[in-house]
């Protein structure tokens, strides 16, 4: 039972650290649909350090590139205005082809030096998720430069006018929501799986973007959405662990995060909910800002 | 004293963008990926220009790849219209894989139910059903936008994963699995598609529907309905169009289209004729993701993506030589794709926006 709860945390914390940096950058007002892109960068760009330098150093190229590639969505969805959905669509199509031709020369496990840390089989990195959504939680709603973002988000124009520097912010946070992606993607490829297999994220990223929504915009709700989903993740995954003999075949138990993230939408979606739930929502999300 | 002075350049916002202007840039971002790809050749110790001569005279060399160039050109081509239709109405369809998917499942499975019929039947029955699963599943994502008000975006991403599933679901183990491992049976040779010319008939197909688009977006009461929600959902809703009716259907129709893709795609390449490996179906799965591409830089002209899409065509199967006749790392190939999607992306800019010089006076 306890290896089955550490797995599930494990993938908590992949959708966690990759769907709080997407929400960091959606409450700026960028829409960036690439985290599985970005999820792929990191995560190949982390094995392949870490096999010649050892996981730490892995975490830490994994989340530059994140972080590179998070400017580039930047450069091209603020500076040079292009669709935020078809940049992102992009730059997930680069890391297919990318990652591809980077990393599958490497497929196969990690060398057998290279472990990562983990405290009863938990890795350390998981108290850093949570600690990194508590703290964009603080930023966001309790510090001055929350309310920047925040106002950037709902109206760059209002808040250009009061003096807030509209794409800087918006920079700052898609970095930031890049390199997160890519510390998600290092965590996958070097802690959760710890080998390297073709395109190895198989729609987390996905679900991290629909995560997002589905916490209306706020991290504390993430954070219960992030640890329902690792488990409902890993049920698919190994179902015998909880429920040996399940009748559902694997395929079935794979669609199952897809089809309650679609159910929990509509949920959310409808009319009565969106009055009440919808208020964190940016307005000016997926809108390029254009000073006049 | 050397005094340099560096030209001052502003942007200005373009109102209208031609044609021509469009194939311009779209040519400009192809030699800007060609060069960046040739960066990654020469540190793979390759010269450029022997591997695109390669890379294109064996994409369009009749005895070698022509026939495959073409078929995966009209494969994209199928993708590509089935996001232009809702993209006209200002809908994302990101589904094409899964309606592409769910084609799939569509026509073998009428095929399978019935490998006795003759082909004059069976054939078009399959592209039928298939065209009607992927139309049903469109309409699915365009139900929960127009009714529900649910994100088209997240709902296609999330039921393209849900359809991968169920076609592994069929195949891998499944109720159509075949004596190879993880593939499924072979279709009945009365379901082959019939080759004209070097090429399945079904894309001839995806021309015709390339050319019954353009007359229908441009010249038909609802095409024009379509248009007007997509350009500006608050005039439609003075004069009267029903959006969610609207919305339904334009999702429903770029369904179809790929959903025909299903028969086009197994039924039509002699090296197929049966469900591949997940990991062979899926990476066929995200060539669909062009069809976004190429109609954005098409500017949703379904005519203008007929030749893009036969030239991605032409660079999915070319860049296969690097691997196999240059001896060239795996994955150099997708790579290649995958340039040429970020500089894409990277020259929207230019179908909003021009670079002028200011005069100083």
């Amino acid at each position: 039972m306890w290896p089955f709860i550490v797995r599930s945390l494990e993938v908590a914390t992949i959708l966690l650290l990759a769907a709080i940096g997407e929400l960091l950058n959606q409450r700026s007002g960028v829409l960036n649909v690439g985290i599985e892109g970005l999820m792929l960068l990191g995560a190949a760009s982390g094995f392949i350090t870490a096999m010649f330098l050892g996981v730490i150093p892995g975490y830490i190229v994994g989340m530059c590139l994140g972080a590179l590639f998070g400017l580039l969505h930047a450069f091209f969805s603020i500076s040079l205005r292009v669709n935020q959905v078809v940049s992102g669509m992009g730059i997930w199509l680069f890391a297919m082809g990318f990652v591809t031709y980077w990393a599958d020369r490497y497929s196969g496990p990690l060398p057998p030096g290279v472990v990562s840390i983990r405290i009863y089989g938990l890795s350390p990195i998981f108290f850093l998720a949570v600690a990194v959504v508590l703290i964009i939680w603080f930023i966001l709603s309790k510090t001055h430069l929350g309310l920047k973002i925040r106002s950037t988000g709902e109206n760059p124009f209002a808040a250009e006018v009061s003096g807030v520097r509209v794409i800087r912010i918006r920079y700052l946070c898609t970095i930031i929501g890049g390199a997160l992606g890519g510390l998600a993607g290092a965590f996958l490829s070097l802690t959760y799986l710890g080998t390297w297999s073709h395109l190895p994220t198989k729609g987390l990223g996905w679900i991290a973007l629909a995560l997002v929504m589905f916490s209306l915009w706020r991290p504390l709700i993430l954070l219960g959405g992030a640890l329902l989903f690792g488990f409902v993740w890993q049920f698919a995954i190994s179902p015998e662990t909880i429920y040996a003999g399940i009748p559902a075949p694997l395929p079935v138990l794979r669609m199952l995060p897809f089809i309650i993230t679609i159910i929990l939408l509509v949920i959310i979606s409808s009319e009565r909910f969106r009055r009440r739930w919808w208020l964190a929502k940016p307005e000016a999300l997926g809108v390029p800002y254009i000073k006049e | 004293m050397v005094y340099i002075q560096l030209p001052k350049l502003k942007r200005e916002r373009v109102v209208v963008l031609t044609g021509r202007e469009a194939v311009t840039i779209s040519i400009l971002s192809l030699v800007v990926a060609f060069i960046i790809f040739s960066g990654f050749l020469m540190l793979e110790g390759a010269s450029p220009i022997e591997a695109y001569g390669h890379i294109f005279t064996f994409a369009f060399n009749p005895e070698l790849g022509l026939s495959t160039t073409l078929h995966r050109g009209f494969f994209i081509l199928f993708s590509t219209l089935a996001f232009i239709v809702p993209m006209s109405a200002g809908l994302w369809n990101i589904g094409m894989e899964g309606q592409f998917y769910l084609g799939t499942i569509g026509a073998f499975a009428i095929a399978y139910s019935f490998p006795n019929l003759h082909p004059a039947l069976l054939i078009p029955l399959m592209l039928i059903v298939g065209a009607l699963s992927g139309a049903g599943y469109g309409a699915l994502a365009g139900f929960l936008r127009g009714k529900l008000n649910v994100n088209e975006v997240v709902v296609t991403l999330m039921l393209n994963n849900i359809a991968f599933w169920l076609v592994y679901l069929l195949t891998v183990g499944g109720p159509w699995a075949g004596i190879a491992e993880s593939t499924s049976r072979p279709l009945p040779a009365s379901a082959h598609a019939p080759i004209v010319w070097n090429i399945p008939f079904t894309s001839f197909l995806a021309i015709g529907i390339a050319v019954i688009l353009y007359i229908f977006l441009k010249y038909s009461v609802l095409g024009y309905q379509i248009r007007v929600l997509g350009n500006s959902p608050v005039v439609a809703k003075h004069i009267g169009i029903n959006a969610t009716k609207i919305t339904i259907l334009v999702m429903a129709i770029g369904g179809a289209i790929a959903g025909l893709s299903g028969y086009h795609m197994w039924a039509g390449d002699p090296a197929f004729r049966l469900i591949p490996r997940p990991e062979a179906y899926k990476a066929i799965g995200d060539l669909t993701y062009w069809g976004i591409l190429i109609g954005l830089i098409c500017l949703l002209n379904s005519i203008a993506t007929i030749p893009f899409s036969v030239f991605i065509g032409s660079i999915i199967v070319g860049s296969t030589v690097l691997v196999r006749r240059l001896r060239l790392p795996f994955g150099l190939d997708v790579l290649f794709l995958g340039v040429i999607s970020l500089t894409f992306v990277a020259f929207q800019f230019f179908h909003h926006y021009r670079i002028k010089r200011i005069r100083r006076g």
